[in-house]
This record gives C-alpha cells, structure tokens and sequence, in this order.
C-alpha cells in the first residue's frame, strides 16, 4: 500500500475538477432524487387518497379569494380575543396572590425594624416589579402562545404567508415575512431570531428592522388597558370583551400596515434591491399534538420569555424605586424628570410621565402601566394589582387629565416606538452589526414620533382634542 | 489641570496604537495607495489583453489622475517591479501581471457572489465588486472560489482567471460580426463603457437569452428573442458578444416557463434557466425540481402570484418570477 498523504487527494481532486461537465451538480440532485423515488416506490405504499382530497378542500377555502381574508381575520381576533378574556381572571388572581405576599413580607420587615430604605429596595421596588410582570404577562401568554402553537403545529401559518406574499411582493419583502411576524407576537425578540428562515440577507434585514411593528405579549396588556378602559366602556358590559379585541386587532392591523409602509420604503432606499427567490413548502395538514404543544408553548416559550422579562423587570422595579424616592427639590427624581420631559410628551398628545415610563420600560415593555400608575398616584411605589377599569378610568381621565387623544396616542406610540433592550441585543447578535441595531431603533422611535406628533397636532386643529 | 488631562487625552486619542487616529489615517492612505496600483495595474493588463499598449494618458484618463500624481505612480511601480516603461508604452512585469490578475480574479469572484449568493441587482454589482476587489488576499481568494463552486464564469459571462493565471479566452464574437436571422445565444455583456452596459441593460437585454438579428443597417441593429424587438445603435450593439446556441437549447425550444402551465395542465420539467445559478439553483434542485420532475399547479393566491405547484407529493408556492425560471413540457 502507498503512502498517500491529504495533500495528494487534493491535488488529485484539483486535476480532475477540470474535466467536470458544467451541470454536474444537477446532475447529481438528480441522481440522488431517482434513487430516492426507486426506493420509495419500492417500499411506500398509497392506501386511499382521503387525506390528500381533504387537504385540496381546505386549502381551496383558506386561500380563496371571498373566504381567505376573513378567515384570516377571524382566527387573528379569535386569539386575541381569547387571550383578553381568558387572562383577565387569572391575572387578577396571580396578583393578589403575589402582592398580598409582598404586604405579609414588608410588614415582618418592618417588625424586624430593618430600615425604611432597604424595604423600601427590595418589596416595593424590584420584587412589586417582578409580581407586576407575572401577574400581568404570565396569564396572557400561556394562552396566546398555545393558541399560536396549535396554528403552526396545525399547518395554517404557511397558508397565511401564502395569501399575504402578493403584499411583500409588493413592498420589496419576502414572503416568508409574515411567519416571522407572527412569531413577534409572541416577542419580537424571537421574531428576529426567526427571521433565519428567510435566506437572502437583505429581505431578512428588512424582517429584523420591521418585526417591532408587531406588538408583542409585554405590549398586549397595555393595548388590552386601553382598549377595555378607554373604548370598550363606552358600550354595554356584554360587548366589553368583543370590543376590547376588535380594538386590538385594530391596532394589530395598523401595525402590520406600518410594517408594509416601512418594508417599502426600506427596499427603495437603504436596502434597495429586487426581489429575491421565494419558495414556500406548504406542508400537509396535522391534527395537533395537544400534549406537545401544550409543553413546548409553556416550557420552551411562556416560561422562556417569562424568565426573560424577569431578569430585566427585577433592576427597572429598583430604578423606578430610586427614581421615586430620591429627592429633588420639594418633590422626587421622578416627578422632576416627568415634569422636564412633559413639554415634549404634550407636543405628542402624551404626558412626561408616559414617556419617563418608556424610558425605564426599556429593558421591558410589561411595566409602562404599572410605572405610569405609580406615577400618577404620586405613591412612592408602583400600585398593587390591577385594579377595575372604572378606578384606572377615573385615576387616568380625572387624575392625569387624559383625554381620548392621550388614549390613542399611547396605542400608538406603543406599538410603534423602539425595541425593548433584549430586542436590540437580539439584532445585534443576528446582525452582527451596531449599525443596524442603531438604525432599528431611529426608524421604529422616528415613526413613533412623527405619527403621535401628526395626529396629535390633526385632533388640535380640528378641535377634537 | 484641565487642559493637561485634555492634552494628554488627545494624545492618547491620536498616537494610540492600532485604533489611535493617525494609525487610522496611515491605514487609509495605505489602502488608497493600494487601490490606486491595482487599479493602474488592471488597466494595464485590459490594453495588453486588447493587444493595445497602455500610456501615461490612457491611464491618467482612466483613473482620473493629474499628470504629476501619474508619473509618481509610475515610477513607484516601476521600483516595486510591477512594471516596464518602454518610451511611452508601459508593459506588465511578470510580477505586475501575476497581480494583475490576482485583482481580475478578486472582481470577477466577487461578482458571481454577489450576483448568486447575495443576490444583488445585475446593474449594480460590478460597481460594488469594483470597491470589494482590493481587500481579499490570495488565500481568502481561494476559499471565496471553493464556496462559489469553482465557478468558471462571472455573471457577464466573462472568464475567472485560475488561481494560476490562466485565463480561458470566452468564444462568442461580437453580435455585428453575426449573420442575420441565425439563432444566437448572448454569452457576454461587456460591461465596459458603463454607458453602453447600462444601455444594453435598459433594453431588457441579458445574458444567457436567446436571440436572432432581424434587421441590420448602418445605424442601427433591431434584435428579437421571439416576443419583445430590441433597438440598438451598432456602437451599443458592439457590447453585445453572442455564439451558437448549444445543444440543451433545442430542448427548450419546445417547453415553456412554468407559470404559463394553466390550471389543469401537467408539465414535465425539461431544464432550469442558465441564468439561475448559485444558490436559487441549489434551492430548487433541493426542492426536488429536477429535470423529468412531473409538476402541476394546484393552489393561486387571489392575485394570480404566487402559486402553488404539486411536486413530489409536496406542495411548493413559487412567485411568478421563480416559475419562470423552470422551463417545462405539457403533457
């Protein structure tokens, strides 16, 4: 036996490369694929085509041009709407739950005549933050997400990517944009991540850039607040729930109108460029596994991102705690900060403590409303629990002297401002760029900006506000 | 107190090693430096290739460089031994003409990556190879072309010098060298002078398509791949360089793009686009759209675009502009 070395199979290979015919590849795939179908046909037998008649009907349904769109419709109000009514309860519940343990835990502080301050740190800031974003995020998302799941084990969301490829077609996106959409949802920082499935680097840039136009689980319940407390209270208690989604899906929607608008304008200017190859598999329907969309959407997703909201909840609750407790002056940090920024936050049709929420929200969107409320009571702690939407109506309306306009500008401004911070690091990493971070947050914090400013300043001039 | 802390911190901002900014600055006037010798150097071995020879004018016009800062180029190239002068004619060395084509290689490799891999707009890669072709050394060369497949051609059908500096001339010959009314196929845009390039473009014209000349005067060519006339001045039309079709093509002759199939027609997929290459080949070849592949369409969206096509048991939706590249038999 000769001794060949690695360096004379390369060279050898090097040599013989020449000689390959130009379509050798095809011609390999194809080999490959005849091989396949031989064993195949030996060894797979079709029984009926039942299963096959079935899924042409339902595709014909789900992609007809009279009854594609309002299914889709339907089944987006039909999650949202789900996880409005079924959380509210749940939530209340964690709540008092959590927040009666911080009173007993304050109180046997105080007996242990441990200072003020130190109390003060840790139940009323960082962990009154942590129940905050329990009791708030956790009920929302162990519904919403298996909903999602069961969509996706179901085979339905190619179908969606589907019907709406002709919008990004459009808009100089891929296709496969809206499966990622609809996974920021759920948080857009696991849009971003899922963004990979999209190949060509300048349509998936697109994706990264615009997925915060969706809302995610931490803006839901600010949404749902609003849209109970300030919409829905004006029609009958039976409707409460309905109107409540049907406004957030309102919101959704003009959410993934922006997302097309920006794609646009992206694909014309910085990311300018052509359409590139869309292929789609739209996979067989499956009935869903309900064990294993129940472990992977609660374990893998719900308590993932849950943990995640945590970790950055815990050092905003100790900020929110300081802001509030420092003194400036006569009054304290926050409430010097808020009155500094009010001007602007007018300009918008919002306050300066809305916008000192932002800020500290950060690291987590969950906590605007706590931070907001805590704020506005003057408390120096963030307020226990989610009380009914009359006593948020009349703190808001009454108390901060909200105006409908206020209402709808924070809609907006929350659907549209800047990435929470675990949202940037997440485009940074799949970028691998700060630039790209940088220009995700001016394009979704200009927007935020230019809409709350244009329809502030439309309602003044018309008189509605 | 304060000024010393802020002299010494501009020190330390300028003098600091690897990211201070004079290094910055030494960094970018080396790399222009280097830029501005490949660029010379590429011009050069364009003339030789074209049998011409290169001059202090040539290349002052076409780098856009003043009298004084050429002859100092020249005579820094001629001390690295990159290059001869002989009166006015300026040769290669075997030196300048080994790096030379070391930079052809870098911008034609670049091409084909951004043409198959990022997908960038034909129009615009030669300008983005053209800012890319200096950065690569030759042992990233080699792995950028291994990832590429080895590819033989860059995108203007234009051959890629080996890595030994073998060129492999493209045949085809100019479309005013063709006869009328004989079958052609376009094998190579030349893509210098930009003006011709980008005129050639905007008529719709590309690489790979199959044409004939069906009128032919003195100031002007009307060319016709069947559906679409193309009208071009022979100066123009000069850029164009064709050759016979080759076999494959009479295959196609009788098929037709996928999306024309309508929706009750089976086709047989004959053969995927040549202008399909690199990583949308791989994906379709992936998807199983192989050659004798029985394909039908089965779902459309409510626009008319995309559509899905049943192929192998799977469902597969492809935009209109992907089903043009796959060309299939009814059957």
């Amino acid at each position: 036996m000769e001794n060949i070395q690695p360096n004379d199979v390369l060279a050898k290979a090097e040599a013989l490369r020449n000689n390959l015919s130009t379509g050798f590849r095809d011609e390999i795939v194809k080999s490959l694929y005849s091989e396949a179908e031989k064993i195949a046909k030996r060894a797979v037998k079709t029984a009926s085509d039942k299963k096959y008649d079935f899924d042409q009907k339902v595709d014909r349904i789900v992609t007809s041009p009279i009854t594609g769109l309002p299914i889709m419709f339907l089944m987006l109000g039909l999650v949202i709407w789900l996880t409005v009514t079924g959380a509210n309860v749940p939530s209340q519940m964690i709540g008092n739950v959590l927040f009666a343990f911080g009173d007993w835990a304050r109180a046997l502080f105080n007996s242990w005549n441990v200072p003020w301050w130190i109390t003060g740190f840790i139940w009323d800031g960082v962990y009154l933050s942590l129940a905050w974003v329990i009791s708030v995020m956790l009920p929302p998302m162990a519904i919403f997400f298996p909903a999602f799941t069961f969509l996706e084990d179901l085979g339905y969301l190619p179908r969606v990517a589907f019907n709406l490829d002709w919008m990004f077609k459009k808009s100089g996106a891929h296709g496969k944009q809206s499966l990622t959409m609809a996974m920021g949802f759920g948080c857009n920082a696991a849009g971003v991540v899922a963004t990979r499935i999209i190949d060509s680097p300048r349509e998936r840039l697109i994706a990264i850039l615009t997925n915060n136009f969706v809302p995610c689980n931490g803006r839901f319940p600010t949404l749902i607040m609003l849209a109970t407390v300030f919409v829905a209270s004006a029609f009958s208690p039976a409707l409460t729930s309905f109107i409540a989604a049907g406004t957030v899906v309102g919101v959704v929607l003009i959410g993934i109108g922006f997302t097309f608008l920006m794609s646009w304008i992206l694909s014309r200017t910085v990311l300018k460029g052509e359409a590139s190859a869309f292929t789609l598999e739209l996979p067989p329907y499956r009935k869903p596994n309900v064990g294993r969309i129940l472990y992977t959407s609660i374990i893998d997703r719900t308590i993932f991102v849950l943990w995640r909201a945590m970790q950055t909840a815990a050092p905003a609750g100790a900020i929110i705690w300081l802001l509030a407790n420092i003194p400036a002056g006569d009054t304290n940090l926050a409430h010097a900060i808020a009155t500094w920024l009010n001007p602007f936050g007018i300009l918008l049709g919002l306050d300066g403590v809305i916008l000192l929420a932002y800020i500290i929200a950060i690291p987590a969107n969950e906590i605007v409303v706590p931070t907001m409320m805590m704020m506005y009571t003057g408390a120096g702690m963030m307020i226990n629990g989610p009380s009914s939407s009359v006593d948020i109506y009349n703190l808001l309306v009454h108390g901060a002297g909200w105006s409908l306009l206020t209402a709808i500008n924070l809609m907006l401004f929350s659907l549209l401002h800047n990435p929470c911070a675990t949202t940037i690091m997440t485009i940074y990493k799949e970028t691998k760029s700060w630039k790209w971070a940088t220009v995700s947050v001016v394009i979704t914090l200009g927007t935020a900006f230019l809409v709350t400013f244009l329809t502030a300043s439309a309602a003044r001039l018309l008189g509605w506000a | 107190m304060v000024y010393t802390i802020a002299v010494i911190a501009l020190i330390v901002l300028i003098f600091f090693p690897r990211i201070g900014l004079l290094t910055l600055y030494k960094n970018y006037r080396g790399a222009q430096a280097r830029e501005r010798v490949e660029d010379a150097l590429k011009h050069l071995l364009d003339r030789e290739q074209q049998g011409r020879h290169a001059s202090p004018e040539s290349l002052g016009g076409t780098l856009d460089l003043r009298r004084a800062k050429v002859t100092h180029l020249l005579q820094d190239m001629e001390t690295q031994g990159l290059i001869e002068t002989r009166g006015t004619e300026l040769h290669l060395t075997a030196e300048g003409e080994r790096w030379a084509l070391h930079v052809v290689r870098a911008h034609r490799l670049w091409e084909r990556y951004l043409a198959d891999e990022a997908r960038m707009p034909l129009n615009r890669i030669h300008n983005e190879a053209q800012k890319r072709e200096h950065s690569l050394t030759e042992a990233q060369l080699n792995d950028l072309e291994a990832a590429l497949g080895h590819p033989t051609r860059d995108p203007h059908g234009d051959p890629i010098p080996t890595r030994e500096g073998k060129i492999n001339r493209a045949e085809g010959m100019p479309i005013t060298a063709w006869q009328p009314d004989r079958p052609a196929r376009i094998v190579h845009l030349e893509d210098e002078p930009v003006l011709a390039f980008q005129q050639i473009l905007a008529t719709g014209l590309r690489l790979g398509q199959d044409i004939r000349i069906i009128e032919k005067t003195p100031d002007r060519y009307v060319l016709s791949d069947g559906e679409n006339e193309y009208r071009l001045a022979p100066a123009v039309a000069s850029n164009i360089y064709i050759s016979a079709l080759p076999e494959s093509e009479i295959m196609k002759r009788e098929a037709v793009p996928l999306f024309e199939l309508t929706h009750d027609q089976r086709g047989e997929i004959v053969t995927l686009d040549d202008a399909v290459q690199g990583f949308t080949r791989r994906r379709f070849l992936d998807l199983g759209l192989t050659p004798g592949t029985v394909i039908y369409p089965e779902l459309q969206n409510f626009f008319g675009d995309p559509r899905a096509y049943r192929v192998r048991g799977t469902l597969i939706a492809l935009r209109r502009d992907q089903a043009a590249q796959i060309w299939v038999k009814p059957i």
